[in-house]
Parts: C-alpha cells; structure tokens; sequence
C-alpha cells in the first residue's frame, strides 16, 4: 500500500502537486493505517483460495470423510504451507507486472508455450465448469427445484454478476459468498466430531485400516488437486493485476493469501468432518446431495438443507472464479479489454468469453445422459497432470532477473521450497497417470 | 507556480484505495524478449511439452474408450 504521504508536523506542502490524489481517507494512528490499507487490499487472496473450495472439492473432501473418517485430514495441514506458496509467487508476479500469467507466459516464453497453456487452461477450466453447474443441477434438484429452472437462473445470475462495470461490486459480492462458507463450521459442530480425535487424525499423519489401495491413492492424489489447481494461478495474478495492487501492497496480499489459505483449508476439514459424519453412521454416497438426503432424518433438516445450499455456493464460486480466470487469460492473449471496470460494450470479447464459458457449461448439464460422473473425473486427472507445468512456468518466471530485477525474484529458499513442490506434483502427477494406465497397480 | 503552505500539526495518515490510486512504473517485458534459458531448461521444457502431449492424448483416449466411444 502506498501511503500517500504521512502529514507530520512542520511538513511543507505543495498545494500544486497535481500528482497528489484527491481520494482516500485520512486516519491518525498508525494501527489504524494498516488496518484500513489490508481491507483495502484484502480479496483476491481470499477469493481464490476458497473459490478452490468448489463444488468438486465439497465432493472430494466429503468423499474423504465419508470414506475414511478422519484419516486423512493431516494432508489438509500438509497442503496449507503448498497453497500458500505457490499463490504468494503469483501474487507477488502481479503486483511486480500488472499483467496477468498468461500475458506473461506469452511474452516470456513465446506463442508457442502461451498456446499450448491457455488451450490447457481453457480445456481443464471448461471440464470443471460443467462439474460446478452439475452441482448445482443435483443440489437444487434436492430441494425440488428442476433443473431446467436452476442452471439457466444460475446461469444467468452468474452471468449479471459480473457485467456490471465494477471490479469492487464483483468482489465485494464474491466475499460475502466465501464468508458465507463459515456455514460449514456451525454444520460440523452440530453434526459432533471427537474433537481429540479430531486433532490427533490433524497432526499426526496416518493411514486407514487397509493400508495403502488403489482408491485412497486416488483420493489423496483428488485431495491435492483439487485444493490446488491450474486456474488459481491465472486467476490471482489476474486479479492482483485488475486491482492495481502497488508494490506497497505485497506484505497485505500476502497477508491476504495466508488468511485465504487457512480459512480454506479450515473449511475442506469441515467438510470432512460432516462427511465424517456419514462413515460413523455406514452411510454410502456417491455425491455430497445424497449423504445430505441421508443424514436429514438423524442430523436435522438444517444440516441437510445447509450442505445443499453449500454444495450450490461452492459451484457459484468456482463459476464465477473459474470463468473469469478463462476470461481473463483469454482477453491478454488475444491483447482485447479485458478488465471488470469495462462495460459490457467497452469489453465485449472479455465478457463474451465468460458468458461463453458459463452459458456452454450449463448447456452441457442439461443434455440428457451425459457422462457427468466421467466428465468430474476426468477433471481431477487433468488438472492433476497441467499443475505441475503450470508451477514450473511461475517458478521460472520467478527467477527471470531480466524482468524483475533482484527486488521480485525468489529468493533461494524461496526456490527450495517451490522446487520441492514442483517434485511431490509431479510424483502425483506421474502415480496418477500409472494409475489411469495400471487400473491394478495398487490393491482395490 | 506552486503555492506553499506549512502545516503546523500532524494531521494523519491519507490511506488511498488500490484503484484510486496513481499508476506505479511496472516492471515491463517491453524490448526484452523471450526469457534467456539455458540448453538444459530448453531440453527440460521439451521433455515437458512432450509428457503433456503423450499424457493428453492418453487421457482423452482413457476417457473416450470409458465412456465406450472406443474399444
């Protein structure tokens, strides 16, 4: 954050100094500076991490519980340090740039590479659409709504969101929806986890009875990828950069990532922990709307009712986040305006692509008999194999001096740890090709 | 000409909105290039190119025959 200038006693001002801003507000103690310039700032960070708390994460996290009780919640803590990571380099490439990542790779490393990622970025974002509306279709179909009525309201909902001319309408709006995911904390403490047990499954890493198989494998590779996923890369540095965060601005966008992180990962555990609730009561589901049908007659309708409207909200943010990080990367590529500050008709490829991608995704719900169980893990599997090039272009990135200069590269443990990160995805990514390969490669 | 005034006491922190903000001089690719790459990250990044390539069709080969599309 720039402050603009700390008025102190016997300053000489020049009244003619057209630079100084006629805006902003003016605050005595220095706490209250800080404080004010973090809301300011405060946002994007927040807004992508829990955004990655979609409709397929709601599933993942819940299937987790519902299969292995509180086992595998340690990897949730192990996963905390990993988003933070690697969203703070972003962060700190937006605010360094102003430009987005795929404007980035683009000018970096030529049309090839900036091709060859925005067609992966658009192909995996486009496949998780279509999760996200499916979501919404079953939810809401739940709670007796057709879904030829929710996913073209969503759908249209979505859409309006975002044209209206304003960045800060959009993300004050979005805020509010991570903020209502809180929801989840009331729904775990009314469904009554063993908090000792709770803590130990926490901090100690351990396996379930059965040991290491095929679908844990699968689930723990599903965990990471969906808590870490391509289109978080484009989407915060985007965002960052459709801000205008000054350099200033670092320590509270970092600030902002780590808050955004934890709530996140808080939040994932939630939903094992109500996931949880279904393996204690041998409840079989496939989706997150079925154990919320079954667990309604033994936790109550607001439990039930709670993880459906959840369940819409995680897809309503997923949308909403996933679209506009297309839109986004979209519009620098092909050099449109491509900024939520436009109007419809100052931008209209930028807003074109992200109704286009919002509009397909529902279309695609609505056909009768489509694969959707296919299409969702389809998703994991893609997403899985994209993330790791996708880290490995912010990591050199990072490290280009000639653009950054010593001020914004990584520093050497900054490459320690992100190179580590890079290994451990692309371990995963390789396990869980084997896997798609060698259906029998770990026991069932 | 400027007019000049002093201001006798301290009057407070002027804290300015991101978006209200003057635009700061960032750091540009403008003349740069491609980024300079040495021979084994060029080799590394085509192995890579060459994994996502094979990996993608795999999938989608995976997925189309799961689906029955293919055999």
């Amino acid at each position: 954050m720039r402050v603009e200038e700390r008025v102190a006693s016997i300053v000489t001002i020049d009244d003619s100094d057209e630079t100084a801003s006629p805006r902003g507000i003016v605050v005595r103690k220095s706490w209250q500076r800080s404080f004010l310039t973090f809301l300011m700032v405060f946002g994007p960070g927040l807004i992508v991490m829990e955004a990655d708390n979609d409709a397929g994460a709601v599933s993942t996290y819940m299937q987790a519980g519902g299969q292995y009780g509180l086992h595998l919640l340690w990897t949730l803590v192990l996963l905390l340090p990993i988003c933070y990571f690697v969203q703070e380099m972003v962060a700190r490439l937006g605010i360094a740039t102003g430009k987005g990542h795929a404007a980035m790779i683009y000018e970096r490393f030529g049309k090839w590479w900036g091709r060859f990622s925005l067609f992966d970025l658009l192909a995996v974002n486009f496949l998780t659409l279509i999760t996200e509306f499916a979501a919404i279709s079953l939810a809401l179909s739940a709670l007796g709504i057709s879904p030829y009525i929710s996913v073209p309201v969503s759908a249209i909902g979505l859409s309006l969101m975002v044209i209206t001319g304003s960045y800060l309408r959009w993300e004050r709006v979005t805020i509010v929806l991570c903020l209502m995911d809180l929801t989840w904390f009331v729904l775990t403490f009314l469904v009554h986890p063993n908090w000792a047990a709770v803590a130990r499954n926490t901090l100690v890493p351990n396996l379930p009875t059965g040991g290491i198989t095929g679908s844990l494998v699968f689930l723990i590779i599903a965990i990471v990828g969906t808590t870490i996923a391509p289109w978080q890369l484009f989407f915060q540095q985007s965002c960052v950069a459709e801000k205008k965060l000054r350099f200033a601005d670092l320590k509270w966008a970092r600030l902002d990532t780590l808050i955004g992180a934890t709530f996140t990962v808080c939040v994932a555990g939630a939903m094992m922990l109500v996931g949880n609730y279904g393996y204690r009561h041998g409840i079989q589901f496939q989706n997150p709307a079925q154990i919320a049908l079954a667990l309604g007659p033994m936790a109550g309708k607001f439990v039930r009712d709670g993880i459906l409207l959840l369940m819409v909200n995680a897809a309503v943010l997923g949308t909403t986040a996933i679209s506009l990080a297309s839109a986004w990367a979209y519009g620098e590529v092909q050099g449109w305006e491509h900024s939520l500050h436009k109007k419809l008709w100052e931008a209209p490829g930028f807003y074109a692509t992200y109704v286009g991608c919002v509009g397909a995704a529902a279309a695609v719900v609505l056909i009768p008999r489509v694969p959707l169980q296919l299409v969702i893990i389809s998703v994991q599997v893609f997403a899985g194999l994209i993330l790791p090039s996708a880290i490995i272009f912010l990591q050199l990135l990072l490290n280009d001096h000639e653009l950054l200069g010593d001020r914004w590269v990584n520093r050497p443990w900054n490459n320690a740890i992100n190179w580590t990160i890079v290994i451990v995805l692309f371990a995963l990514s390789m396990l869980l090709a084997a896997q798609v390969i060698l259906p029998n490669l770990f026991p069932s | 000409m400027a007019t000049m005034r002093t201001v006798p006491e301290f009057e407070g922190f002027r804290v300015v909105h991101p978006l209200h903000d003057k635009a700061e001089q960032k750091c540009s690719t403008k003349g740069l290039g491609h980024i300079a790459m040495t021979r084994s990250v060029r080799i590394a990044l085509a192995v890579l190119r060459g994994y996502l390539v094979l990996m993608t069709l795999m999938l989608t080969y995976h997925v189309m025959a799961l689906a029955g599309i293919v055999r």
